[in-house]
């Protein structure tokens, strides 16, 4: 089993009051909180920040914890042989043979496992209790979004061995994506989280879906926007282009006088959404200027800028 | 997609008790949570009320918020109320974002 330094994790001493764990705990929650962070890998060190205050916070757990011993972090360790006896709060088996401590048992699960979970109780419990949700996130091309796909996830679970020890199990479930989900939409996938316990239902899968970056359309909910250069004499004189969308090729009108960031309208051409209708497609011109000219461009260039009477900066002098 | 799965989106109604089943919020948290404006009804079905199915995501965040910071329900509706309000304000900043010629070429 692997150590894990919740003290560190938690940044406090080992001799740390009640009130300096819940300090740091605390600070360390609003920064790393799912649902307000926005550091990066902020679930993961959440996760972390919440056990090891799950076991601090708790005079009995962390009076278990400490009889672990320090170790170093990530260290194989195996608790003392009397050690699940002398704390199993009645929920959990104990009295584990020193053997069953191999590296996949986690130690969150055995802390579980032997105080009961945050949902009520351990296997000891005799009444009814849904399985755990699962949590997970899955990366969809954007093509796969507009389509539906099936993935396959691997994800490392607690589940528990013949000896009734808690370990993590590296599990696939296959999930049905349905067509026109968007970026940060979730998923809810009955029967594919956790067994219950004593008859209680499984727990659910919950898929955050996050899109893939696509190199020409940009996604905002069930619209498309695409960016469409075009050149001055385009721009000036409008004319007709063909533009990709998710389903080809399509005729797209550039009018005449066009102006970088105008936005012409291709509607239906955006992701399905669940009613059965579909978001727009939206191209969004972009005025481009060649960066060289060749000697007859440059002349063509000069001449019409001698001959035009167009002055976008006619305002200025109205000042 | 399985009649199972739900997406949790504005498109499809759940009810309280699907919302309390799927967060571990009582419904009496929910109708607190209802009253403090966090959640709106969409509709009535035999005098329930039936809500979108992204309460169920806003619900379980509740959940969170309530036990990681030991926070009264008032102060979940609080902190719910500014994530949406974030939520929408980055939704209508990446919209503008999108709408910005010249973006695909700093990718």
């Amino acid at each position: 089993m692997k150590y894990k330094d919740y003290y560190q994790i938690l940044g406090v001493a080992r001799g740390a009051t009640e009130d300096e764990i819940k300090k740091a705990y605390r600070r360390l929650a609003h920064k790393y909180h799912p649902d307000v962070s926005k550091e990066p890998n902020a679930e993961e060190r959440f996760k972390e920040i919440g056990e090891a205050y799950e076991v601090l916070k708790d005079k009995e757990k962390r009076a278990a914890y400490d009889r672990l011993g320090q170790h170093r972090p990530g260290e194989d360790f195996r608790p003392p042989p009397d050690w699940a006896e002398q704390f199993a709060r009645g929920f959990g088996r104990g009295g584990f043979g020193a053997g069953a401590y191999t590296e996949e048992v986690d130690l969150s699960d055995l802390f579980g496992d032997l105080f009961g979970t945050a949902r009520g109780a351990g296997r000891g419990a005799k009444f009814a209790m849904p399985g755990q949700d699962y949590e997970a996130v899955v990366q969809l091309p954007l093509e796969d979004a507009a389509r539906g796909t099936e993935v396959s996830l691997d994800l490392n679970v607690p589940e528990y061995d013949a000896e009734g020890m808690p370990r993590r199990t590296p599990k696939t479930i296959k999930v049905r994506i349905p067509k026109g989900v968007t970026d940060g939409q979730k998923l809810r996938v009955p029967g594919k989280g956790g067994p219950g316990m004593n008859g209680g239902p499984p727990g659910a899968l919950y898929l955050d879906i996050k899109l893939r970056p696509h190199p020409l359309f940009q996604p905002s909910g069930h619209d498309l926007y695409l960016e469409v250069p075009v050149t001055p004499t385009e721009a000036a004189l409008g004319t007709a282009i063909e533009v990709p969308t998710l389903e080809g090729r399509v005729r797209l009108k550039i009018p005449a006088g066009a102006r970088s960031g105008q936005k012409l309208r291709l509607a239906g051409k955006g992701l399905p959404t669940p009613d059965g209708a579909h978001g727009d497609l939206y191209a969004v011109v972009q005025v481009v200027t060649p960066s060289t000219l060749t000697p007859k461009e440059r002349e063509l260039y000069e001449q019409l800028g001698r001959l035009s009477t167009f002055n976008p900066r006619e305002h200025f002098d109205r000042r | 997609m399985t009649p199972q799965e739900l997406l949790l989106s504005e498109f499809t109604l759940v009810s309280v008790s699907d919302i309390a089943a799927s967060s571990g919020l009582s419904p009496r948290e929910i109708e607190e949570l209802v009253e403090l404006g966090v959640f709106e009804p969409r509709a009535h079905e035999a005098a329930h009320a039936l809500f979108s199915a992204r309460c169920i995501e806003l619900a379980r965040a509740a959940r969170r918020l309530q036990l990681d910071f030991e926070l009264p329900l008032a102060g979940v509706a609080l902190a719910l109320t500014y994530r949406e309000r974030i939520r929408e304000l980055e939704e209508r900043l990446h919209r503008i974002e999108c709408e910005l010629p010249g973006r695909a070429r700093g990718r």
